[in-house]
């Protein structure tokens, strides 16, 4: 063995951003920074609201049945949406086993990786006038008066796409249930309401008040879905408003009252959250598969796999006509064209605008982190993870309304504009992905930095040997949502974008507002795999061996 | 000499603190005695740089090392658990302690794999911390500390738990390790690891 004296370790003042400094500055500079661009957005529609005299709102029977309409819409997509996912996840709960339970888990992801625009073009198809459902649904009853536009479909999609988030998440605090408890409600044979009572109300009472902001946030500000299937002023909600203020009308006052008022409505709402301790994830992150079983009632089985049978059939009805009218519309001679003509540019500046808002998104989320747990006892510690949580309560329409106010007449080109939209999409991506990085990267512990800092394992060294390994699986995944978030957006794309040379939501958009349905479901199929390639092939890092991750939701400003 | 003087700490938001105040000599091992809470792994803790004291020096042949960076004091230690990267397999959290980038010469490279064979662990190499077990991971934190070639060794609570015959292999390294010349600082519960490796105590 060597003796002492003769120090066999190097010195490690050479490692590079070794400073502690590097690990708090550039996140809390990022913090800052962000904080300074909401502020100058808020501001500037602030300037621009003039006297902001909220009576003018109050006053136009318009703008009152808008701002009525949008929050009575988003509370029946809650209610209605939670009606649907409590039930699911108690049934998927309760049957821990069984074909295709995966498989179903999967699907709801899957519908909430989807763009909106695409799902919504899968929606009519399958429910529209002449939809496969409705067409059904007509044979026997002829005078059912079914119209998917208007609020019918507005809360059809909502459903969509939120029941299966709110399901996936209110399963997951159902399987996190202590083992223990589970057994002695065995045990004791408890069912229905007592089973209710002990075990299945106390796991989802902490995450209902989150999921219902959450939900009630994602319906609020919804934008493509409206402006696809709102059918006209009677149901139109803030946002499609602030948009049509913007680009049609261009009154920059009423703007930016409708989106002083969503900010608000919003912000109203989180902080309430927050008062109900509301703890929840943004995402399902990992299930666990519960072994054991607790009494049901006699039909119990039935029921539970009638409903999730249908539940299934409603998430799926959508893709597969997705899948067969894009099919054939891709591969036509028209389509083969469009391909080249169309969908590859539309790609390309999608691309464009997704991968660096991807990648800026995980840098931030990052940073953001680290800064986090450098600053862990003092006064600022919650400011960097406050501050990557800001787009949920300021809907990125808002934040893009202010920004466009404020750079007016510029951005003058469309690559200003895709400068702005990535920068968007990716502040608008951080909540997400800092969900997903922030578990592996609290699993660097107290300890292993103890160790890691008596080694002189600093700066680079330390994110070689510590935090890549353990985080280059999430930080794939993040870049997953990043990019999938930033391609499926529908709404700052639309305030920024140009018409002239459309990203593939925006064609798609254009698209079905010409009544181009065949050519519509191509574009869907295209971006619909498109996002599936490039998500598959970033997540396919991050899944380790035996372990099912869940994953994805659905744009929350699409 | 490392030599503890008025060294005194209180945690945040704590009414009383403790100070502590010894030596040790190079080659000398000092036993640390006291119940659970009377502060011996913050006692540890301090002179590892891992907690700031609010008051007093640490000072070894004189010189004063309490205002320097964990990293660059002469110290290592090993804990009870958690003395290793769990996602790194062996031979990496030892050489880590070499190089942090991992930049080993042939002879550091070479002393790693002698070391291994030296504590019974040929051929573990490649294996990750998981899939040892609570002895071989002791000998593999306590080699790469042996490796480091520092001048104090922070022993706390190194054994408890182990079966005989690994406590009798880290026995012998650690008294190997007196001979040559590094103070050790042992808190232990464990009365034969005193009466084994322990020249003095000192009673918190």
């Amino acid at each position: 063995m060597p003796s002492p004296g003769k120090p066999m370790t190097e010195t490690v003042s050479a490692a590079v951003f070794s400073h502690p400094r590097w690990r708090f500055w550039p996140g809390m500079l990022i913090a800052l920074s962000f904080l300074v661009l909401v502020l100058a957005g808020l501001v500037s529609l602030l300037q621009a609201a003039g006297s902001l005299d909220p009576s003018n709102v109050l006053g136009n029977r318009y703008l009152r049945g808008v701002v009525t309409f949008t929050v009575w819409q988003a509370l029946l997509s809650v209610l209605m949406s939670l009606g649907l996912a409590l039930p699911i996840a108690l049934a998927l709960a309760r049957h821990s086993r069984f074909p295709g339970r995966s498989a179903l888990l999967r699907l709801m992801e899957l519908s909430l990786v989807l763009p909106t625009i695409v799902a919504v073009s899968g929606i009519i198809v399958v429910y529209g006038r002449q939809g496969w459902f409705t067409s059904a649904v007509s044979a026997w009853l002829p005078d059912h008066g079914w119209n998917l536009y208007g609020l019918n479909g507005i809360l059809l999609a909502h459903v969509f796409f939120n029941a299966p988030l709110a399901a996936r998440i209110l399963l997951q605090a159902l399987e996190s249930v202590p083992e223990p408890r589970l057994r002695i409600a065995a045990q004791l044979g408890l069912q229905s309401v007592w089973l209710w009572r002990a075990v299945q109300w106390p796991a989802l009472k902490p995450v209902l008040p989150g999921v219902i902001a959450l939900v009630f946030t994602l319906c609020f500000t919804s934008f493509a879905i409206i402006m696809t299937l709102g059918g006209g002023p009677s149901a139109t909600t803030l946002e499609v408003a602030i948009y049509q203020s913007l680009r049609f009308e261009m009154d920059f006052s009423q703007a930016a009252i409708l989106a002083l008022i969503q900010l608000a409505i919003c912000a109203s709402l989180w902080w309430l959250a927050f008062r109900c301790r509301a703890d929840t994830g943004l995402l399902p992150t990992s299930a666990r598969t519960p072994h054991l079983q607790v009494p049901g009632w006699p039909g119990q089985t039935l029921i539970n796999g009638a409903l999730v049978g249908l539940f299934s059939a409603f998430l799926l009805a959508p893709l597969v006509a997705t899948t067969a009218r894009g099919l054939p519309a891709l591969f036509s001679p028209e389509g083969l064209a469009a391909i080249q003509n169309q969908l590859l540019p539309a790609t390309g500046r999608s691309l464009l605008i997704a991968v660096p808002a991807g990648l800026g998104s995980v840098v931030i989320a990052l940073l953001t982190l680290a800064a986090a747990r450098q600053s862990e006892g003092r006064w600022h510690s919650g400011l960097p993870v406050v501050t990557g949580y800001l787009p949920l309560i300021i809907p990125p329409l808002v934040l893009g309304t202010g920004l466009f106010i404020l750079l007016r007449p510029s951005p003058g080109t469309p690559s200003e504009g895709w400068v702005l939209v990535s920068l968007i999409n990716s502040l608008m991506a951080v909540p997400f992905v800092l969900q997903v990085l922030r578990g592996p990267f609290l699993s660097v512990d107290a300890h292993t930095l103890r160790q890691a800092d008596q080694l002189g394992i600093l700066g680079w060294h330390r994110w070689r040997w510590i935090f890549w390994p353990l985080l280059r699986r999430p930080m794939a995944l993040g870049l997953a949502y990043g990019i999938t978030l930033s391609m499926g957006d529908f709404g700052v794309i639309a305030i920024f974008g140009s018409p002239g040379q459309p990203t593939l939501p925006v064609l798609l958009y254009q698209q079905l507002g010409s009544y181009r349905v065949e050519s519509a479901a191509g574009t869907a199929l295209w971006l619909l795999a498109l996002l599936l390639i490039i998500f598959a092939g970033l997540s396919g890092l991050t899944r380790p061996k035996g372990v099912f991750r869940t994953i994805q939701r659905r744009s929350p400003y699409a | 000499m490392l030599e503890i003087r008025q060294l005194s700490f209180c945690y945040p938001g704590q009414s009383s603190g403790w100070t502590f105040g010894f030596s040790v000599a190079p080659g000398e091992c000092l036993a640390i005695q006291g119940p659970s809470g009377s502060g011996k792994s913050t006692l540890l803790g301090l002179i590892a740089g891992f907690l700031a004291p609010d008051r007093g020096e640490i000072l070894w042949q004189g010189q004063a090392i309490h205002n320097l960076s964990p990293w660059q004091r002469p110290v290592t230690s090993v804990f009870q658990d958690h003395n290793l990267f769990e996602h790194l397999d062996v031979f990496t959290n030892i050489g880590l302690g070499l190089h942090p980038g991992m930049k080993l010469n042939p002879e550091q490279a070479s002393a790693i794999n002698q070391g291994l064979t030296r504590v019974g662990l040929e051929g573990f190499g490649q294996r990750r911390p998981g899939e040892l077990s609570g002895g071989q991971r002791q000998r593999v934190a306590l080699l790469r500390s042996i490796l480091r070639r520092q001048l104090v060794l922070l022993l706390d609570e190194p054994l408890t738990g182990l079966d005989t015959q690994t406590r009798s292999t880290l026995y012998r390294m650690l008294t190997e390790e007196k001979a040559r010349g590094v103070a050790l600082v042992l808190a232990s519960h464990d009365e034969e690891d005193r009466r084994v490796l322990a020249d003095r105590h000192w009673n918190l």
